[in-house]
């Protein structure tokens, strides 16, 4: 009885996700996993038995961790499953597995690497049962949908408290995500950077000021982004765990890439990633430590680092005309900030589109702008004009009046052919900050114009 | 002319884009050629209160509203209490609205004292109340209708001699059931709205500055700014939230 209904399961979601896809009705992320989940609940167990499996979860850098795990495991021979849609609840991630297994519910491949939801990993993990979990940070995101970051937090620790035999590789300098290790049985690798980064400054904005253990404000020897740093607690004494793969320099970022000098068990590597911002050599640092956790060997996880491609909107580069438009999905204060700090360090003149939905994937609630730094365009004369698009364009243009950005420079403009239009003549290269699906419909656009392909092609 | 703010706590009551509103009061006044300075005032330290015009408290998460109620206990409450009663002004959001009342009870029934300088008390609820919403001011703040995202699950129940902000026209307000929103009491401005409410509300931010303006000068003509872009994103969302598309 239980064959049939696995049979019947696995085929299901292997018929709905291709109806879906031949009637163009996008990349059928979810709905075929509840099919395959109405003929059998724990179908997911099933279909990923025996697998060795990493998990990526945490506020930022997803998709991109995922990504580079995947390139590394790829690179050192392996067929790798992984949710490249960005489909990362219960439903997408059995929808992942049910599609690759073969009809009697076998897995199709020997290594997957999937990247979770925070409030949907304590469903997940219990099911997949994951040799690794990296947790890559928390911040304030999208408050509306999960609350307070202690309350994802909570969230994620219930998923890892379910799978005590798992790796669990950590943000060391985020003492919210290493909190994770204080009341759990796991084996932990801490990943992160010995080094500062940026003004050091502490952010006028954190999520985590007050010691989670008692109370007492944090310090910090540095900082690099965010609340994340060399923080310690003068009052109890939980600090920083020092990170067994660690960045300890940085000597080149622009537009191009970021190069970078790697530590793992006390021995350098230079490292090289074809993506800038300092939350990329975090992803890196955390794929080398998942990889690690997986049994891969440090120099083999750091070369292919430099073979990991933009992944779906993340740093994705687009020629609809003749200068390049490159998309950069944001979707909460922390990364926002640092969008805008690569984009303001930039040597040459550039064109910015600022596009803000409000829609369930993104949250309605859009107050988070106000608490990312957009006052540095402002001081950045390479800026030369901005449009701002999207169901909340109003929001962003007073946003940016508030960030003194010049009036004559900002053009309101909700029409994505138009933006396309200016794409395709613009004498300068062009970077768009859009939130979830406002990157999902203007890339649908940008695509059909260049030739990129769908998300579920890549 | 010159007022002095302070922003209280804005280590820990920062959450969703609070600082909006500092920027906003800041702003319209710089651009009316009115003084302004900003002084945050953190857990643990301490300054004379009285020479503060204007105090703004936001909302934060409820772990570190734990750690904050010890610093108001330790005299920084009384302080706020005698502030209210000498009509100073205050933005009060969120969980900082909460703080200014008697007490919040949890739905387990366990209470937690605030500082009780407003007369009404807040009830901890099963079903969160949270979107956009809009309300209309009371007369005594303007009426115009402000916009903004709701997002808690206490109720709040306004006690004797406390008049609401406004009275809802769309979403919950202080407790979806008495169609009230906010609080007005003295020169306290309480409401629900969290994070940036006063940017896209140009005309409440101006009637919180005119109360302070008032009380420090007697007199407060606040002459008009050029608000296209401020009644753009009032306007829009709005209509939104009425059509009931958001």
């Amino acid at each position: 009885m239980k064959k049939l209904q696995t049979v019947l399961a696995v085929a299901s979601c292997k018929l709905v996700r291709s109806l879906l896809r031949i009637t163009k009705r996008g990349g059928g992320t979810a709905l075929p996993g509840k099919a395959a989940m109405k003929f059998q609940k724990n179908i997911l167990a099933e279909t990923a038995r025996g697998m060795e499996i990493a998990v990526v979860t945490g506020t930022n850098g997803k998709t991109t961790t995922s990504n580079m795990i995947e390139t590394a495991l790829a690179a050192a021979g392996k067929d790798v499953l992984a949710n490249k849609s960005g489909a990362n609840l219960l439903s997408g991630v059995t929808a992942e597995f049910c599609c690759a297994a073969d009809w009697r519910g076998r897995p199709g491949k020997r290594f997957a690497v999937i990247e979770c939801d925070e409030g949907a990993l304590k469903q997940v993990v219990p099911l997949i049962r994951p040799r690794v979990i990296v947790v890559t940070n928390l911040f304030r995101d999208q408050l509306d949908r999960y609350g307070e970051v202690m309350h994802t937090l909570e969230q994620i620790r219930r998923g890892v408290e379910s799978v005590p035999e798992s790796t669990l590789c950590l943000n060391s300098g985020d003492s919210l995500v290493s909190s994770l290790a204080l009341d759990v049985p796991n084996r932990v690798v801490y990943f992160g950077l010995d080094m500062p980064f940026g003004g050091q400054e502490p952010r006028a904005v954190s999520d985590a000021a007050h010691c989670i253990c008692c109370g007492a404000p944090y310090r910090y020897h540095f900082y690099t982004y965010a609340h994340l740093g060399d923080f310690y607690c003068p009052s109890c004494g939980y600090r920083r765990r020092p990170p067994e793969v660690s960045v300890r320099s940085v000597s080149r970022m622009d537009a191009s890439g970021t190069e970078f000098c790697i530590s793992v068990g006390g021995q350098n590597y230079p490292a090289r990633i074809p993506l800038p911002a300092i939350y990329n050599v975090y992803n890196a640092a955390a794929a080398v430590a998942a990889c690690l956790a997986l049994g891969e060997s440090a120099p083999a996880a750091i070369g292919a680092l430099s073979g990991v491609h933009s992944s779906f909107g993340r740093m994705e580069t687009f020629y609809p005309g003749k200068e390049p438009v490159q998309m950069i999905l944001v979707k909460n204060p922390a990364g926002c900030t640092q969008t805008i700090g690569f984009l303001t360090g930039l040597p040459e003149d550039y064109t910015l589109v600022l596009c803000l939905n409000d829609r369930t994937a993104d949250g309605h609630d859009i107050s988070w702008i106000w608490d990312a730094e957009y006052e540095r365009f402002a001081a950045d004369p390479r800026l030369r004009q901005v449009y701002v698009s999207g169901d909340r364009a109003e929001d962003m243009q007073l946003r940016l009046k508030y960030a003194g950005v010049p009036e004559e420079r900002i053009v309101l403009e909700k029409d994505n052919v138009k933006l396309l239009a200016m794409m395709r003549e613009s004498q300068r290269p062009v970077f768009v900050m859009p939130n979830y699906t406002a990157m999902l419909s203007l890339r649908a656009v940008l695509s059909e114009a260049t030739g990129a392909k769908a998300f579920w092609e890549k | 002319m010159e007022l002095r703010l302070c922003h209280l706590y804005p280590e820990v009551l920062n959450l969703y884009g609070d600082r909006g509103n500092i920027l906003c009061m800041e702003e319209r006044l710089r651009r009316r050629g009115i003084g302004v300075t900003t002084t945050p005032l953190r857990i643990g330290e301490r300054t004379a209160l009285d020479r503060f015009d204007l105090f703004f408290i936001g909302g934060g998460q409820d772990f570190e509203q734990e750690v904050l109620l010890a610093d108001l206990a330790s005299g920084k409450g009384q302080e706020i209490r005698a502030a209210v009663e000498d009509g100073k002004t205050f933005l009060a959001i969120c969980g900082g609205y909460q703080m200014m009342g008697h007490y919040y009870e949890t739905r387990e029934g366990v209470r937690c004292d605030f500082l009780g300088a407003v007369n009404f008390h807040t009830v901890g609820a099963d079903r969160r109340m949270i979107d956009n919403y809009a309300f209309r001011l009371s007369e005594e703040s303007g009426g115009s209708v402000v916009v903004g995202f709701e997002n808690h699950s206490g109720r709040t129940y306004l006690g004797e001699g406390v008049r609401p902000l406004g009275t809802v026209l769309k979403g919950c307000g202080n407790n979806g059931e008495d169609g009230t929103e906010g609080c007005r009491s003295r020169n306290v401005f309480g409401t629900y709205s969290h994070g940036p409410v006063l940017p896209k509300n140009p005309e409440l931010c101006d009637a919180i500055l005119s109360s302070a303006l008032e009380r420090k000068y007697g007199r407060a003509e606040l002459e008009p700014l050029d608000d296209r872009f401020e009644r753009l994103a009032h306007d829009s969302v709005l209509a939104k939230i009425m059509n009931g598309d958001i």
